[in-house]
């Protein structure tokens, strides 16, 4: 059964990947931080928190815009932006070029890194690797084509 | 216990102390607990052991939390205020190099590399030039002080340590780059080295702080981000992307030690102003200067064909967003640039108020 990207069981299970396989996430070393991915849809935006602590995720939750704030950073995009770099990491078995998450948040046209915090803005830097090799996980999950 | 009966002198003949065996003055006993990763520094700052004072009494290398004799030797530290130094954020960030240090030989798939067109190999290399020469100021500047600091404050100096092990991988990685694919080492001129004078002659820590790690390694970040846009394969992206991780951490602990400088010394502000009233020009230079902006451009456009239509564009739009972030960071540290800083804003289309704005929301 295939699962959309805009829904909690969508990232329960790139959390599942990751804490059933630290030994991918070993080698980038422990992160610290908490992220909320926005999936901008028509009526009603899908907000969804992160939360890493040492090589795994441990929380998933989707949020309301107020708690939103609360994160380190936002990644906030079009649902379409989301799906393209879940479905360039589905054909290649990660994301590449223009896909990485760095790359789709770097101008800020497509996704945006944003934050109200210069340091935890800077977090999206600091464990990039790790967050992007989260997102990669999604490799092994059954992704719905919208 | 009391130990009673042990010998006063050694079969040589030498006096003995036993002190240290019938109970110092310092904590006995605190136990701390390991987290889930391991014994971390965060982890082992229990009871006065987690006591960093303002200002130590001593100038010795004892480490803190030790029953010090009055005659260790001064080691001559200029640096004895917690506020020259320390940043609230320090210790977990130490804790985060030890834990994401990566191989410049090994993490890399040097095995990748294809040949590029002549025009943008040469463009690649000229970037690893600058990049590998520029890199090891930030080790350079750490070491020239660290020696200074006063003992007590190890986890900075700890912390310091790891930024410099960062800076030879990042000088390894980009001279390997260089070297690697049919290229080489090309010019070097005097901008980069201006910057780097100025850095390295800083009057104060914090004043080299507010330069290096705010500004230079800021400005280092974000073409470090711009690595996506910039490298001509997924071997530099990765390179790119593995010093981005290490180079925020220096711009985490800089911006948050300026930050905590201020904060507890307002008068600092003003020695940090200074700094960077000078550094901004220089930087300026350096951003401008004409081997460092064509090779950018060149590598943006993806060769000489379009660099002045798509180039030079794009080298525009990441300008603006180094100086954004670099202003927010400044507001971030306490050190507000907005008002004062003579980069000229309008002209680069940077508004200063949703910077001033969500400063004021994050606060």
């Amino acid at each position: 059964m295939s699962t959309e990207v805009d829904t909690l069981a969508f990232f329960d299970a790139l959390a599942d990947e990751m804490n059933t396989h630290g030994e991918r996430f070993a080698p980038l070393g422990e992160a610290e931080m908490v992220a909320v991915v926005v999936m901008g849809r028509p009526g009603q935006d899908f907000r969804v928190r992160l939360e890493f602590e040492s090589l795994g995720c441990i929380g998933v939750a989707e949020v309301d815009a107020t708690a939103a704030q609360l994160a380190d950073f936002r990644l906030e995009g079009p649902l379409e932006d989301w799906r393209a770099m879940f479905d360039d990491i589905a054909a290649n078995g990660r994301a590449t070029g223009p896909f990485t998450i760095n790359s789709l948040a770097l101008m800020g046209d497509r996704i945006c890194c944003t934050g109200d915090d210069p340091m935890g803005i800077d977090k999206f830097s600091r464990f990039n690797q790790t967050l992007q090799e989260f997102f990669d996980g999604a490799r092994h999950v059954a992704v719905g084509t919208g | 216990m009391a130990y009673d009966g042990l010998p006063t002198e050694s079969p040589l003949g030498a006096p003995l102390d036993w002190a240290w065996l019938r109970g110092a003055q310092s904590e006995w006993g605190v136990r701390p607990k390991p987290s889930p990763r391991g014994l971390t520094m965060l982890d082992i700052a229990v009871g006065s052991y987690a006591d960093v004072p303002e200002h130590p009494s001593h100038r010795s290398m004892a480490p803190r939390g030790a029953d010090v004799g009055d005659d260790t030797a001064d080691m001559g530290y200029i640096l004895n205020w917690k506020t020259d130094m320390w940043s609230d954020n320090v210790t977990e960030l130490y804790e985060e190099a030890v834990a994401r240090q990566w191989s410049a030989t090994r993490d890399i798939p040097w095995g990748e590399l294809r040949e590029l067109p002549a025009d943008v190999e040469h463009a690649m290399c000229q970037l690893c030039t600058l990049l590998t020469e520029v890199e090891m100021i930030a080790a350079d500047l750490p070491a020239k002080w660290m020696w200074r600091m006063n003992h007590d404050f190890i986890e900075a100096k700890m912390f310091l340590c790891t930024q410099i092990m960062d800076e030879a991988r990042h000088a390894e990685v980009f001279r390997k780059r260089a070297l690697a694919n049919g290229g080489g080492l090309l010019v070097s001129r005097g901008g980069p080295t201006s910057l780097l004078r100025t850095i390295i002659e800083a009057k104060t820590y914090t004043q080299a702080s507010a330069l290096m790690h705010l500004l230079g390694e800021g400005f280092v970040l974000d073409i470090f981000r711009m690595g996506e846009l910039i490298a001509p394969s997924d071997v530099e992206k990765r390179i790119f992307r593995m010093c981005m991780q290490d180079e925020a951490r220096h711009v985490a602990y800089g911006t948050m030690h300026l930050r905590y400088a201020v904060d507890h010394d307002p008068d600092v502000a003003e020695e940090i102003h200074e700094a960077l009233d000078h550094g901004e020009q220089v930087l300026i230079d350096f951003g401008t200067a004409p081997d460092v902006s064509t090779a950018l451009a060149v590598l943006l456009a993806g060769g000489v064909e379009h660099v002045e239509d798509k180039g030079f564009p794009l080298s525009m739009e990441l300008t603006k967003k180094q100086l954004t972030s670099y202003l927010a960071r400044c507001e971030r540290a306490g050190v507000s640039r907005l008002d004062r800083t003579t980069i000229p804003l309008d002209m680069l289309g940077i508004d200063p108020e949703p910077i001033r704005a969500a400063n004021a929301a994050g606060r």
